[in-house]
C-alpha cells in the first residue's frame, strides 16, 4: 500500500507541476487587470535592456484606439543609494503611480510628487531607511570623473510588494519622468514596457491586432502569447512532469497488479469453490477488479497527503530560481488536478485487476480444487 | 578665374557624397543563418530599431552556440560585431559592458582584482570562477530538484522491487515447501533465494544501465534539437553506474531476505496447501 501511495503522490505532484507554472503565471499577469504588454520589437518584457523610443508618441497612438482603457508605461533602471561608506544598488522602476501595475503598497502611500519613491522591504532593510526618511540617490556612475550621475534626493513615502520580482530583492519605484530625467539623454522619452488594460467587454485579440497595426515597431504581447513563450522556455518541466507522471502511473499499475495477483494466488481455493457452487465468472472477475480499485483508491487517498507534502518541498527547491517572482509557484494544487490524478489511478486500478481476475476466474475448477485439496 | 575654380572645387566637394567605408565584417549565429537563410558573404543591413537607419555589414563567419547551460533557455539570435561598430550603431559612446582580463597566474589575479577594485569607481572586478558560480545558480536549483525527484523515484522503485520479489518468491512457495519437507534447512533456503535475488538484481541493473544509456542518448538528441545547443542534458557516468548497481544489489538482497524470511517462517504444510487450517492440523499432529 505504501508503494501505491508513493506512486499516487508522485503522479499528483507531476500533474501539479505540468499545470502549476501556467496557472501561477496567468494569475500573476492578470493580477492587476492588464491584459496586454508592449515590449521592444522581438523581445519579451524586461528580457533585455532594450527600450522603446518616443514613449509619449506611443501613448498618444494608443489613446486613439478606442478599446484601450489604461496605459501604464514602465522604465527599468538602477538606483544607487549611498549610506555611510556603502553604496546600495537597487532595481528602479519608473512608473506612473496612478496607473501602475507593478507593485502593491503595504504601508504608507504611493508617490505623488517627482521626488517621492516607494521601496521594497529588502531595500529598506539594506539602507536602514524608514517611511518619511530622505535618501540621496543616483542613477549612474561616471568612472572618468569618479562621480555619480543623475543625483536626486528622494523622500521615502511607502513600502511596497513588487509583484514581478523575487521576494528578497532591493527595488524602488519612482515616477517615470523622474527616472528619465536622471538618466539624461540616454533614456529621454523612452520606456522599457507599456502595460495596457482593455475596456470591459472588449475583445483582447482585436485590441492586440489594432495595436500591432498602429505600432509596427514594437511587440505587443497578450497573456496568451506570453504564456506560449514561457511554455516554450519551460517545456522541460512539462516534459519531465509527463514522463515521471507516466512512470508513476505504470509503477502504480504494476504494484496493484502484483498485490492483486498475490492475493488471488493465496485465495485460489476460495475462488474455485465459488466457481464450483455456481458463482458466475463475471462476478468473480468483478470482485477481484473491485479489490484492485480499492487498493488503488486507498493508496491514492494516502498519496494525496504525501503528494501535497512533497510538492511543497519540491516547490521550495524551485522557488530558489534566481529572479523568479515570489508569486510564481511550480506546484499549484487545484481540485481538478486531484480529480485528474484520482481518475487516472482508478483506471489503472481497473486495468490492474483485469489480468489476475481473468486468470483466477479461468482456472479449471476440478483440477484446481483437487490441487488445492491434495496439495 | 582662380577664385572661380576654387569655388567650383569647393562646390564639388560639398555636393559629392562622402566616401563610404567598405562594409565591416560580422559573425552570425548558425541558427540565425539557418532560419533567415543567410550565407557567408551576404550583405546585411543592421539597425537598432526596425526600419531605422543603420549600417551595411558583410557576413564573414558563422558561430556555433557554446555548450553553456546559461544560454539554453534563451532563444534569441546572436550577431558578433566589431566593438567600435556596435558602439557607434547603438550610440553607446566609448563604453563597454565588461572587460575580460587575462592574468599571469593565481597570485597575479588576486593582485589585479585588489588593484582594480581599489581604483575602480562604478565598476568592480570579479574572478571568472565567481561569475560562473553566480550564473550557474539556476542549474544548481535544477540539480537539487533532480536529486529530490531522484530520491522519491528510488523510494518508489525500492518498494516496487520488493513487491516484485515477494511475488516471485511467493510463486515458488510450493517448491520451498517441498524443500522444507525434504529437510533442507531454512538458512539454506534463505541463502539460495538471496543468491538468486542478487543475480536478478545484477542482471536487472545491467539491463537498466543499457536502458539508461539509450534513454540518455534519446534525451540528448531530443533536447539538443529543441534548444539547438550542443549541451549534454543526460550523462551516464561510471559513478552513476556504480551507484545504480550498488543500490539495486542492496535493494535486491533486502527484498530477497524479506521475501524468503516470510516464506520460511510459514509452516511447510501451509505453504504447500495454501490453507491456514493446515497450521491447526500440524499442531494436532505434533
Amino acid at each position: 500500500m505504501l508503494g501505491v501511495a508513493v506512486s499516487a503522490a508522485m503522479l499528483l505532484d507531476m500533474v501539479m507541476l505540468s499545470t502549476g507554472m501556467r496557472v501561477s503565471l496567468r494569475t500573476l499577469l492578470l493580477s492587476r487587470g492588464f491584459q496586454l504588454r508592449l515590449a521592444p520589437k522581438g523581445t519579451l518584457p524586461f528580457d533585455t535592456d532594450a527600450t522603446i523610443p518616443d514613449a509619449s508618441n506611443v501613448i498618444r497612438v494608443l489613446r486613439t484606439i478606442p478599446e484601450v482603457s489604461t496605459i501604464s508605461p514602465v522604465l527599468g533602471g538602477q538606483l544607487h543609494v549611498t549610506v555611510g561608506t556603502r553604496t546600495i544598488t537597487a532595481t528602479a522602476l519608473g512608473v506612473e503611480p496612478s496607473v501602475q501595475g507593478d507593485y502593491e503598497i503595504t504601508q504608507g502611500r504611493p508617490s505623488a510628487r517627482p521626488n517621492e519613491l516607494v521601496a521594497s522591504d529588502d531595500f529598506l532593510r539594506a539602507t536602514g531607511a524608514k517611511i518619511g526618511d530622505t535618501l540621496s540617490a543616483a542613477s549612474g556612475y561616471d568612472p572618468q570623473l569618479r562621480s555619480f550621475t543623475g543625483r536626486r534626493t528622494f523622500l521615502v513615502v511607502g513600502r511596497a510588494r513588487f509583484l514581478y520580482m523575487p521576494a528578497e530583492h532591493r527595488a524602488v519605484a519612482l515616477p517615470i519622468a523622474t527616472l528619465q530625467q536622471m538618466r539624461g539623454a540616454e533614456l529621454r522619452d523612452r520606456a522599457s514596457l507599456f502595460m495596457i488594460r482593455a475596456r470591459e467587454g472588449a475583445d483582447v485579440d482585436t485590441v492586440l491586432q489594432h495595436i500591432q497595426a498602429a505600432l509596427p515597431a514594437v511587440t505587443a504581447v497578450s497573456i496568451e502569447t506570453a504564456m506560449r513563450q514561457v511554455d516554450e522556455r519551460m517545456s522541460y518541466f512539462r516534459q519531465l512532469a509527463f514522463i515521471l507522471g507516466a512512470v508513476s502511473l505504470a509503477v502504480g499499475f504494476l504494484l496493484v497488479t502484483t498485490l492483486v495477483t498475490v492475493s488471488v494466488n493465496e485465495r485460489l481455493g476460495e475462488i474455485v469453490v465459488m466457481r464450483a457452487i455456481g458463482v458466475a465468472r463475471s462476478r468473480v472477475v468483478l470482485q477481484i477488479v473491485i479489490e484492485g480499485v480499492a487498493i488503488m483508491f486507498v493508496g491514492a487517498i494516502a498519496g494525496l497527503g504525501l503528494g501535497l507534502v512533497t510538492a511543497r518541498y519540491l516547490n521550495s527547491i524551485l522557488a530558489a530560481f534566481p529572479g523568479l517572482p515570489a508569486a510564481i509557484d511550480f506546484f499549484v494544487f487545484e481540485p481538478r488536478d486531484a480529480w485528474g490524478a484520482l481518475g487516472l489511478l482508478t483506471v489503472a486500478g481497473i486495468l490492474a485487476g483485469i489480468y489476475p481476475s481473468w486468470r483466477g476466474a479461468s482456472l479449471p475448477i476440478a483440477i484446481t480444487l483437487r490441487e488445492e485439496a491434495v496439495g | 578665374m582662380l577664385a572661380a575654380l576654387l569655388l567650383a572645387a569647393l562646390a564639388q566637394s560639398i555636393d559629392s557624397t562622402p566616401a563610404r567605408h567598405p562594409p565591416r565584417s560580422v559573425a552570425i549565429d548558425e541558427r540565425l543563418a539557418t532560419d533567415a537563410r543567410i550565407a557567408l558573404g551576404d550583405r546585411l543591413d543592421v539597425t537598432t530599431t526596425p526600419g531605422g537607419v543603420g549600417d551595411t555589414v558583410i557576413v564573414t563567419a558563422m558561430v556555433r552556440r557554446r555548450a553553456d547551460p546559461s544560454e539554453v533557455a534563451r532563444s534569441e539570435y546572436r550577431v558578433i560585431m566589431h566593438l567600435d561598430e556596435l558602439q557607434s550603431l547603438v550610440g553607446y559612446g566609448d563604453r563597454v559592458d565588461r572587460f575580460a582580463v587575462a592574468t599571469r597566474g593565481r597570485a597575479a589575479t588576486d593582485s589585479a582584482i585588489r588593484h582594480i577594485n581599489d581604483v575602480a569607481f562604478g565598476f568592480h572586478a570579479f574572478r571568472s570562477r565567481d561569475i560562473a558560480v553566480e550564473t550557474s545558480r539556476t542549474f544548481l536549483v535544477v540539480s537539487r530538484f533532480h536529486r529530490a525527484i531522484g530520491v522519491i523515484t528510488i523510494v518508489a522503485s525500492a518498494i516496487f522491487l520488493l513487491c516484485i520479489m515477494l511475488l516471485k518468491v511467493d510463486e515458488r512457495r510450493r517448491d520451498v515447501a517441498a524443500l522444507r519437507l525434504m529437510g533442507i534447512s531454512a538458512r539454506s533456503i534463505v541463502r539460495s533465494v538471496m543468491v538468486e535475488a542478487a543475480l536478478v538484481a545484477v542482471v536487472g541493473s545491467g539491463v537498466g544501465v543499457a536502458l539508461g544509456w539509450f534513454a540518455a542518448q534519446l534525451i540528448n538528441w531530443h533536447y539538443r534539437g529543441v534548444y539547438r545547443t550542443p549541451l549534454a542534458f543526460a550523462l551516464v557516468t561510471p559513478g552513476i553506474v556504480v551507484l545504480a548497481v550498488a543500490l539495486s544489489l542492496v535493494l535486491g538482497l533486502a527484498a530477497g531476505l524479506l521475501a524468503s524470511q516470510r516464506l520460511v517462517r510459514m509452516p511447510a504444510l501451509e505453504l504447500l496447501t495454501g490453507r491456514r487450517e493446515a497450521r491447526h492440523v500440524t499442531a494436532v499432529v505434533r
